[in-house]
């Protein structure tokens, strides 16, 4: 990022100023072993939230995060320095048969440092299907109750009052004029200014991800940071973990370079989000570890699919909170799954977002870019993983090591995918649209509802034709009571290696069916609480 | 310019095969790079940015300045834009961009082949020509029998990142009515 800093008061930055431990592996210049009560492995949503509880306890704990240490001065509100900088594999990453474009962050803070901030507490019919289905114990409505208020309370998590932009409010228009329902978003802010630049890290501090709250909260404790290093592999000796071994990055960030470092640790927490932790795993190539293969397994994305509308009126997208309105309407009316369900809501509208998420060149693609200011979204996501179709991804590594994922989109999530686009148009077009146009290769722009239903009924349902995206990457480490059906039970720990947690998105058993941040939070603070008691103790 | 090992491969191949094919296929060389304003290129040989200064254009049509002058200078921007781009991202990632632009460098002579079934323009010249490989590469099959998902992905890779350049770049803004980050 450019040397240029904000003017704003920063107190993440003076605090590593001011002393809180931290290691820029870049940096390094020879290897480094270090002993700790406990290594977590990540610093997103589960890592972070973590890493306070268990340091508050009085625990020694390090923290490695591959992505760099930026903090609101370095954030400036433009897209392709945030995207390469925080964005895991540049924000380019894809499934294997390239069909889902895949965003993750990869900094200190995680996908909270770059996300929407949009909070929902787990939906009740999910939490019932993994208590009913998936053999998940203590996720009942009422067991998780007090973890949604605390972290509630712990990130600011409240009902958004402010008008919402164009973008949502003609989300919540067009409902309004069907008749269906939709609701207010809450939001992890405090003193938020309404920037709209959620995405690109939050230049005034003001969203409350890990970044400005669990992580400065453990340092606080005592903690250790160590950004821009790799795990890579778990030692085993007797069924135990007896050392972590991880890999400084190079100062651009894109690779490791030769630079070891050793964490020995009394017990390992992995939190590098789905995909990253089932990496990790996979790469120890262990039996202990991996013992019924189902590691990487049951990843899920909410595959999300686009329409885009012109309306009379400027939208100007890129301004505003991003995400303050939804609509359950196909959630709440398929909750018996014989339809796929899903939730409509709003991305933000930055310019190189919305050029680089429409297909096509030439002529057309810059006509649109010509009305971007006019450009009204709505994406769906879907709810997958409540079907016996529906069974997600599975993550392999590359020649280097590195993790993808193969996800092949099941007919039943099709299905599901072209209704969304019929009935984000039909929002649209309620809403006054002009014009309506479904991301999908084989589509134009419409200018009538008949039109649009017309068009899509003969859209054909495929991978890299419909254009699809993930901002909600969940699984491959699922949770639950039997030990051959899953990876950790349901308090986060792997069922086999004693010394190792897994606290983060991975260890969903099916997709949450609503952004999932919140439920990270509620469920990791529930998990580390019970660690740091029995390592105490 | 000519490179050096495209002019290696026509002379040892000219004498039969242009005879052959010079009535279907014109000029195949590989337009010159435009200057790279100072920067130190990493992963962008001289040929990858004669292909993209004809490629650009033809992506983003109208949304380029339409002073000659400007177009010229953003298009030099775009292709710094393109080697940062790509620098940042993983090797292997890299790895199936240098693919791709071997695809598109090749000479046509060489590697007959490839370009029947690719399409590659054979007159990097023609604006006309390159929106039609662009679209044939756009709508070519995901699930063809010959190229697989290559020239659909190559196509999907090649616009996004010249996307990504252009409409990162304040010039643009304009165009796209965007006035830019909030001022703090
Ligand atoms: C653009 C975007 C918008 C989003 N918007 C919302 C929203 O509005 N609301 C919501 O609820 N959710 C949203 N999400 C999703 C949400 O941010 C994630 O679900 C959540 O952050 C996942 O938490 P996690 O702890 O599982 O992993 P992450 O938060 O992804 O953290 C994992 C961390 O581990 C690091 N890591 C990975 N591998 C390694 C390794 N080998 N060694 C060391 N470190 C490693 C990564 O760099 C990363 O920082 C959004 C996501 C994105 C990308
Ligand atoms: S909308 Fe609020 S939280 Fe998001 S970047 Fe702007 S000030 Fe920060």
């Amino acid at each position: 990022m450019s040397k240029k800093q904000n003017k704003i008061h920063d107190f993440v930055a003076e605090g590593f100023e001011q002393g809180w431990k931290h290691l820029d592996s870049s940096q390094l210049t020879s290897e480094k072993t270090l002993e700790t009560d406990v290594v977590v492995i990540g610093s997103g949503a589960g890592g972070g939230n973590a890493a306070e509880i268990l340091a508050k306890e009085g625990l020694s704990v390090i923290v490695i995060e591959e992505g760099p240490l930026h903090t609101a001065k370095d954030f400036h509100m433009k897209e392709d320095e945030a995207y390469s900088e925080l964005y895991q594999e540049s924000a380019a990453r894809q499934t294997k048969d390239r069909g889902i474009k895949i965003f993750q962050g990869r900094m200190v803070g995680g996908g909270t440092g770059i996300n929407w901030t949009a909070s929902f507490r787990t939906p009740p019919t999910t939490l019932n299907y993994w208590t009913k289905e998936m053999d998940v114990k203590g996720f009942s409505v009422d067991e998780m109750q007090p973890w949604f208020e605390w972290a509630e309370k712990r990130y600011k998590i409240q009902e958004w009052t402010d008008s919402p932009n164009a973008n949502n409010s003609t989300l919540e228009k067009g409902c309004e004029k069907l008749g269906i329902s939709w609701g207010k978003i809450s939001r992890n802010v405090s003193g938020c200014l309404n920037l709209g630049y959620c995405g690109t890290g939050c230049p005034v501090n003001a969203k409350q991800s890990t970044l400005v709250t669990s992580i400065p909260g453990a340092l606080k404790a005592g903690a250790m940071l160590i950004s821009k290093a790799r795990a890579e592999t778990f030692d085993l000796r007797k069924g135990n973990i007896v050392q972590l071994k991880c890999r400084a990055m190079n100062a651009r960030g894109n690779s490791p370079s030769d630079q070891l470092i050793k964490i020995k640790a009394r017990h390992y927490v992995l939190a590098s989000g789905a995909i990253g932790s089932p990496a990790i795993l996979l790469r120890s190539e262990s039996k202990s570890l991996n013992p019924h293969g189902l590691v990487g397994t049951r990843t899920f994305l909410h595959p999300v699919n686009i329409s885009g509308a012109i309306m009379p009126f400027p939208v100007n997208g890129e301004y505003g909170a991003p995400q303050t309105s939804y609509s359950d309407h196909y959630v709440d009316t398929r909750i018996d799954n014989k339809k796929p369900g899903f939730k409509l809501e709003c991305p933000p509208l930055q310019p190189m977002l919305v050029a680089t998420t429409l297909d096509g060149h030439g002529k057309t693609h810059a006509e649109i870019m010509k009305q971007r200011p006019f450009l009204q979204v709505l994406i769906a996501l879907q709810r997958d993983g409540f079907h016996p179709e529906s069974t997600g991804g599975k993550v392999y590594l590359k020649s280097d090591g590195t993790p993808g994922l193969d996800y092949p989109v099941s007919n039943y999530v099709w299905k599901g995918i072209r209704d969304a686009f019929l009935a984000m148009a039909e929002i649209q077009f309620a809403a006054g649209a002009k014009a309506v146009a479904p991301v999908h290769r084989d589509a134009g722009i419409y200018s009538s509802p008949r039109e649009v239903k017309h068009a899509i009924a003969g859209l054909p349902m495929e991978i890299l034709k419909a254009r699809l995206f993930s901002a909600h990457v969940m699984g491959g480490c699922p949770m639950g009571e039997d030990p051959v059906k899953s990876v950790v039970n349901s308090n986060g720990r792997h069922h086999e290696v004693e010394n190792l947690s897994v606290f983060d998105g991975s260890i969903f058993p099916t997709s949450i069916g609503a952004n999932p941040m919140e439920t990270i939070f509620a469920s990791t603070a529930k998990f580390a609480g019970d660690l740091a008691r029995e390592m105490i103790n | 310019m000519l490179t050096r090992r495209n002019l290696f491969k026509q002379s040892a191949f000219s004498a039969i095969t242009m005879l052959a094919l010079e009535s279907c296929y014109s000029s195949p060389e590989i337009p010159p790079a435009p200057d790279g304003l100072g920067h130190d290129f990493e992963f962008l040989t001289l040929a990858d940015r004669g292909i993209l200064s004809k490629l650009a254009p033809v992506i983003l049509a109208e949304g380029l300045p339409t002073s000659e002058e400007q177009k010229a200078l953003v298009i030099k921007e775009i292709i710094v834009g393109w080697d940062i781009a790509v620098n940042g991202l993983p090797l292997l990632t890299q790895a199936e961009i240098r693919k791709l632009f071997s695809v598109l460098d090749s000479n046509f002579i060489l590697s007959l082949t490839p370009r029947l079934l690719t399409g590659v323009p054979a007159a990097w010249d023609d604006s006309k020509e390159i929106d039609e490989f662009l679209n044939n590469w756009r709508f070519s099959d995901p699930k063809s029998l010959i190229t697989g998902n290559e020239l659909r992905v190559g196509y999907m890779g090649m616009v996004e990142i010249t996307m990504a350049c252009w409409y990162a770049n304040p010039r643009s803004w304009d165009f796209c009515g965007y006035t830019g980050p909030p001022v703090l």
